[in-house]
């Protein structure tokens, strides 16, 4: 029977056409993790049938960083944290600076272990700063949420 | 000789006492047994030979090795340590294990909740929902710097078809992952576009340092991957009844886990839940704050998403522009997930509309509060139908049962409205003047999704039925059965909340061993409107058919209304009326329906 399901559900997914098509060479700027683990209708579809997992099989924690600093220049590791959370959570980080209050803000003032409300009233007020450019990527917003902290 | 009697005695003891504990339900919970035998496949979980059906001889192997030498082997049982120490049946410190140390360090865990990730929107198949643990974190910040575990099958490379039938016949291996909690919302709430519903578990702190071992210990293992049976849904029922052996969750779902049952179930057991959280998907969040927007603030809206340019009007007020830039700037990354923006054009919109946003001083009026849609009101998912109707004026008494999962016309509380599957569903009736049974319809399997394209969203309606139906022959009224498939696409469009419309275009393949020509394809139209008035619902259909064989050429009538008695009882009506260019049918029918 299952296996009739299954013919039944493969030869309806079969017509509905997949339209996966990934952008390449985002970089670790804004949009970059969007695409990561991306597929289109059909594998969305089967992939309810397993709930698959793709890759390594050894337990442990994988952190979800995309290699964004291959030459080291964030350290310690509360740098190293706040990248990994700012490489995967820009785009919210993104908004919430903008509006000066949200969850990426209370989280990141807590990695840095700084008052939230100030902090937020800080990154507010230097958007303009924090995302200089459009491309402006991990590292760079890393590096100047640490010193805007700080300062 | 007193020493040794001593001795004697004192082991004499712990082994009546050990005796007793193999058979208690918190070992056999730990080994993950049910009905004799565990559900763990990796070898390297047992200790004894005979570890998988016999948890005595296991639970003495397990007293053996932490009475032994062996720390490397010691470190991927903590929790089985747990529970010897607290039986008294094991006397030795736990060794050093450092990458077990690692993993509670990383996790800083604080509890444990229950995550339910509904429907993907405009994908019924994915209705069922997925559930994975979330370990909270006491790190300060919030809960997105806490870890879900996920449990799911390993799977490779091979091509969708197969995948999928790896997926269900148990061709897959299935194990927990570990990540961290941000990488989940991101995958479920702003890529696939799922709500996440949040049950916060009420464990002790000695509950919870169980949950953390026994999840270190079960995560070195694999088991057999079933969709239908033992399934990440399944698999994390055992692992808290591992945790609190009195919940007995897992033998509530013997032969299948639909994850939506597995949280109702969660949600149900005495003393396990202490409060629940909403996270709406990004498409969730984006209507939401369309609709709480004023008819200024949506037309400020719509001119953004038009000209692409974030300018609004000069005499809107600063709180009243955030919400439209806000709301602006999540379209604009939900049209980068859907491929529908260039990368250089996205990052120009999305910083466009933040440096605007960004020099508001004040807040928005709409927040991403609101209550959603909980999945815990949806009706059980078996249902059985009674009822009687009228055929070309014969009386029939009709029973149906299926076993999965929603029609359009069942009360759409806590599950997505337009989504459809019916798995298995099976009519039998009985007729009056012939005396007769028979069996009126099987649906293998069918597969709706009707969702309305707005000014935003342009989703693909859909459907997919193959059903064995009692068919009339027009040409001398004789019945028997046909097999159908149907595959067809199109559009919906609502006209109000309540009210909506589609459209679909069909193809279809039909065969009736019965009749003189006994294959035909066929090319359809499916015209249906669809009401909501909460406790009533109308689906009015009508399908104008052309086959390459006269006799499959029809134009069927369809009128369905659904009346909610409570959430598991409803009253429904039908009434059918099928032009076959020969011996019309028409039949109506009436009856209950009941979730269970």
């Amino acid at each position: 029977m299952k296996k009739i399901y299954m013919a039944a559900i493969t030869a309806g997914v079969l017509a509905l056409s997949s339209n996966a098509n990934a952008y390449d060479s985002t970089g670790c700027g804004l949009g970059s993790m969007a695409w990561r683990g991306q597929s289109g209708i059909v594998p969305q579809v089967l992939a309810a049938t397993t709930n698959g997992i793709f890759g390594t099989q050894t337990f442990g924690i994988s952190t979800g960083t995309s290699g964004c600093d291959p030459n080291g220049r964030v350290t310690g590791g509360t740098g190293r944290m706040l990248l990994a959370f700012l490489e995967n959570n820009m785009e919210q980080f993104a908004l919430d600076a903008a509006a000066g209050e949200g969850e990426t803000l209370v989280t990141v003032a807590g990695i840095l272990n700084v008052d939230e409300k100030t902090f937020a009233g800080k990154v507010q007020n230097n958007f303009g700063v924090l995302f200089a450019s459009n491309d402006v990527d991990a590292v760079d917003l890393t590096l100047s949420v640490m010193q805007l902290a700080k300062a | 000789m007193r020493y040794f009697v001593f001795l004697s005695l004192f082991l004499l003891a712990t082994t009546a006492r050990a005796a007793d504990f193999a058979q208690s339900e918190a070992w056999l919970a730990a080994g993950h047994y049910q009905n004799g035998e565990s559900s763990i496949d990796s070898p390297s979980f047992f200790l004894s030979k005979d570890g998988k059906k016999n948890p005595a001889t296991e639970l003495e192997a397990t007293i053996k090795l932490f009475a032994g030498k062996d720390d490397e082997k010691k470190c991927l049982f903590p929790s089985r340590y747990l529970l010897l120490k607290k039986a008294g049946l094991v006397k030795s410190q736990f060794p050093q294990c450092d990458e077990y140390e690692q993993f509670k360090k990383d996790l800083q865990p604080a509890g444990v909740t229950l995550l339910f990730t509904d429907a993907y929107m405009n994908n019924p198949s994915s209705m069922f929902g997925h559930t994975l643990l979330r370990i909270d974190t006491k790190r300060k910040g919030t809960q997105l710097l806490a870890h879900g575990a996920n449990y799911g099958a390993f799977t490779g490379d091979e091509p969708g078809a197969l995948y999928a039938v790896l997926g269900l016949t148990g061709g897959y291996f299935g194990g927990f992952t570990v990540k961290p909690y941000y990488d989940i919302i991101n995958t479920y709430n702003n890529i696939e576009n799922r709500d996440i519903w949040e049950l916060n578990l009420d464990f002790s702190p000695e509950e919870l340092d169980f949950f953390v071992a026994h999840l270190w210990e079960i995560g070195q293992t694999q088991s057999r991957y079933y969709f239908f049976s033992r399934n990440c849904s399944y698999m994390l029922m055992e692992m808290l009844d591992a945790v609190r052996p009195s919940l007995k969750l897992a033998r509530q779902f013997p032969v299948h886990a639909i994850p939506l049952d597995t949280f109702k179930a969660a949600y149900r057991a005495q003393g396990l839940v202490k409060g629940m959280n909403y996270r709406p998907s990004r498409q969730n969040k984006i209507r939401h704050r369309y609709r709480e927007m004023t008819p200024k603030q949506r037309q400020a809206y719509r001119n953004i998403i038009k000209n692409k340019q974030f300018e609004l009007p000069a005499d809107m007020s600063e709180a009243y522009k955030a919400d439209v830039l806000e709301t602006a700037y999540q379209y604009v990354q939900y049209q980068y997930v859907a491929g529908d923006l260039e990368l250089k054009e996205y990052r120009r919109q999305s910083f466009d509309a933040l440096r605007a946003r960004s020099k508001l001083g004040d807040k928005g009026r709409i927040g991403d509060d609101f209550a959603g849609n909980p999945p815990l009101q949806a009706h059980e998912s078996m249902r059985l139908t009674v009822g009687a109707g009228v055929r070309n004026g014969e009386g029939f008494e009709e029973v149906g049962l299926r076993p999965a999962y929603q029609s359009l016309t069942d009360n759409s509380f806590g599950l997505p409205k337009g989504a459809e599957i019916n798995f298995l569903e099976t009519r039998f009736r009985h007729y009056d003047e012939q005396d007769k049974y028979v069996l009126q319809n099987f649906d293998l399997l069918t597969i709706r999704s009707i969702s309305p394209i707005d000014a935003m969203f342009t989703p693909v309606s859909f459907q997919i039925r193959a059903n064995v139906e009692r068919w009339q022959n027009p040409q001398n009224g004789r019945e028997g059965y046909i097999g159908n498939l149907t595959v067809g696409s199109g559009g919906a469009y609502a006209f109000a909340d309540w009210l909506w419309g589609f459209a679909l275009l069909n193809t279809k393949a039909a065969y009736g061993g019965f009749l003189p020509h006994n294959s035909w394809l066929a090319f359809g139209a499916d015209l249906g409107v669809m009401a909501d008035f909460g406790k009533w619902k109308i689906l009015g259909e009508i399908e104008p058919q052309w086959a390459s064989q006269k006799i499959g050429q029809q134009t069927s009538y369809k009128l369905e209304m659904n009346y909610v008695l409570s959430t598991n009882w409803a009253f429904g009506m039908q009434a059918l009326y099928n032009d076959a260019r020969g011996d019309d049918e028409e039949e109506f029918s009436a009856g209950f329906r009941w979730y269970f």
